[in-house]
């Protein structure tokens, strides 16, 4: 096996054997979504289910989390002990070290985004996705967005403290921000404003279209602006990525 | 013996601080190099310089002929490092980090005789974490190794084990030297410099204050010196005696240490005024000094210099 698919597999395994982090990504969706689930599913606006609209923003949550500790907080903390600068000075090329993780991040999101489906399909008969090529387009783009983003806002912290603390702001004022969990409607004007500046908002706009109303090019404004994210995030992460803690 | 390193005049600095200063040294193929100096004295910034993980400000290195800041790819095939800190996946299994790096380095096998020199057979299914710190630092330097590097970099590789582990260490590396693999080692425990290294650099604040075999340092005059107690001869006189280099008293013990150039000048001077001043002399010796002794010799000569 070449050394790019020992070490994806490797920190995949590694994921599994860390319980926080499958409680995290795996477990607590699934009781957000039972608990908002018994509060608000005869909510649900006309022609839309429950299931329909916050399976998908879950889904979307998951890709934030993702990002920020399976790739960001953990990445950050092989920075801190010298994982990633032992890798320097081995013949594995860098990008090999990065594309793996990214892999794994794509692969262990994909579980999680499985687990909801099902769940959704079982608990809250949720139909599939109306657009489903629309809505896997949609599920790239974001992963685009958000892994280097998480990458190069995680890359500023020294410790994985600091790397932590990060990821869980930014979890949390999305979480609750971008209507992922509850409706937005519900909230005063001035929050519903904030939402459309939380990148998240635009995931969660674009996969609850493409699930239940619209193709992925009817919706260009969410396309756009998970694009220019995309964009600039990729960028912003490959200059400020660092493989070590220490001066140069 | 070709030279398979090459340092000359290297300079490098953090903001202000000179972190290693005009530093020059060779090493040949097949020895025991051991870089030593107390914690911060550029040892660690020498050796990363060294494997290219750093950039120097000025100077020229040269390792197995190539300049590790633009052929650190080609290099990296034939040098191995270890780090100083704990540099693998806590939750990894020592089997799977040799696998990984077996694949990294493009290699079937994972170095089965160098795992039983190891003695990690017993340990394949622990995760890294778990290791004792002997362990922890078996198995990085048994990933240090796994490619037969022609060079090891090994930064201060007995730190934290016990003096029985310690030992155990400077078996393997000393197997490893004979099969032809030049080692360079980092340590600040001078025992480890004295009866593992072929030759020591000792640094200071990122200076080159000695370069020779350990028994040849500890041969230099300066580290020989007298010992002996007395409660009552001043301190003072004894910096004045002619040829006197430094001179250690410890107060609870009455216990004396007179470095000097002439040994036999000084004993005279010594046994004359304390028969003049009726001091009292006891435990009279001459002793020959560690690289212990002569390293905190050296350590004072630079700070008063």
């Amino acid at each position: 096996m070449t050394a790019l698919w020992q070490l994806t597999l490797l920190e995949t395994k590694m994921f599994f054997r860390d319980k926080l982090q499958v409680f995290w990504t795996f477990l607590f969706p699934v009781l957000m979504i039972w608990l908002f689930g018994s509060m608000f599913e005869n909510q649900a606006p006309e022609g839309f289910s429950f299931a329909s609209l916050y399976i998908p923003s879950w889904i979307g949550v998951n890709i934030v989390t993702t990002a920020f500790f399976t790739l960001g907080t953990v990445l950050t903390g092989y920075r801190e002990t010298g994982v990633l600068r032992r890798y320097q000075s081995t013949p594995l090329a860098p990008w090999k070290i990065l594309f793996a993780h990214t892999i794994q991040g794509t692969v262990i999101f994909s579980f999680s985004a499985v687990v909801l489906v099902v769940f959704g399909t079982l608990m809250f008969d949720l139909h599939a996705p109306v657009y489903l090529g629309s809505t896997l387009v949609a599920l790239l783009l974001s992963i685009l967005a958000f892994f280097p983003f998480a990458l190069f806002l995680t890359s500023l912290a020294k410790n994985v403290g600091t790397a932590a603390a990060i990821s869980s702001l930014f979890l949390n004022l999305m979480l609750f921000l971008s209507g992922a969990t509850f409706p937005l409607e519900m909230m005063p004007d001035v929050l519903q404003y904030i939402a459309k500046i939380l990148p998240l908002y635009y995931v969660i706009e674009l996969l609850r279209a493409t699930w239940n109303t619209s193709p992925i090019w009817e919706n260009w404004t969410p396309v756009l602006v998970l694009s220019c994210i995309a964009l600039v995030s990729i960028v912003l992460s490959s200059v400020f990525f660092k493989w070590s803690g220490k001066a140069e | 013996m070709e030279d398979v390193i090459i340092v000359r005049s290297l300079m490098k600095s953090y903001g202000t601080k000179k972190a290693v200063n005009n530093l020059s040294f060779s090493v040949k193929k097949g020895e025991i190099f051991g870089i030593i100096g107390p914690n911060g004295a550029g040892k660690t910034t020498t050796i990363e310089i060294m494997e290219g993980l750093r950039k120097k400000d000025s100077g020229e290195v040269s390792i197995l002929g190539m300049n590790p800041e633009k052929e650190r790819k080609v290099l990296n095939h034939r040098i191995g490092v270890q780090f100083q800190a704990t540099s693998i996946q806590k939750k990894m299994k020592v089997k799977e980090a040799l696998k990984l790096f077996a694949a990294i380095y493009n290699k079937s096998n994972t170095g089965d005789e160098m795992l039983k020199l190891l003695g990690l057979e017993e340990k394949m299914d622990t995760y890294f974490d778990d290791l004792s710190g002997g362990q922890k630092q078996r198995l990085t330097l048994a990933l240090a190794t796994l490619h037969e590097p022609e060079i090891i970099f090994l930064d201060e590789p007995s730190m934290g084990l016990d003096p029985h582990a310690r030992r155990e260490m400077w078996n393997i590396i000393r197997s490893l030297r004979d099969r032809g693999t030049t080692i360079v080692v980092t340590t600040h425990y001078m025992e480890e410099a004295e009866k593992l290294c072929d030759r020591v650099a000792m640094i200071y604040n990122g200076e080159l204050r000695a370069l020779d075999e350990p028994s040849r340092l500890v041969e230099d005059i300066s580290s020989h010196f007298i010992s002996f107690r007395s409660p009552d001869f001043p301190v003072g006189q004894l910096h004045q005696i002619a040829g006197v280099i430094d001179v250690e008293h410890d107060k609870e013990l009455d216990a004396f240490k007179i470095y000097t150039e002439d040994l036999q000048s000084c004993s005279y001077f010594l046994f004359k005024t304390a028969h003049e001043e009726n001091y009292h002399i006891s435990d009279y010796k001459f002793e020959r000094g560690t690289l212990d002794d002569l390293f905190v010799h050296y350590l004072k000569g630079g700070e008063s210099a």
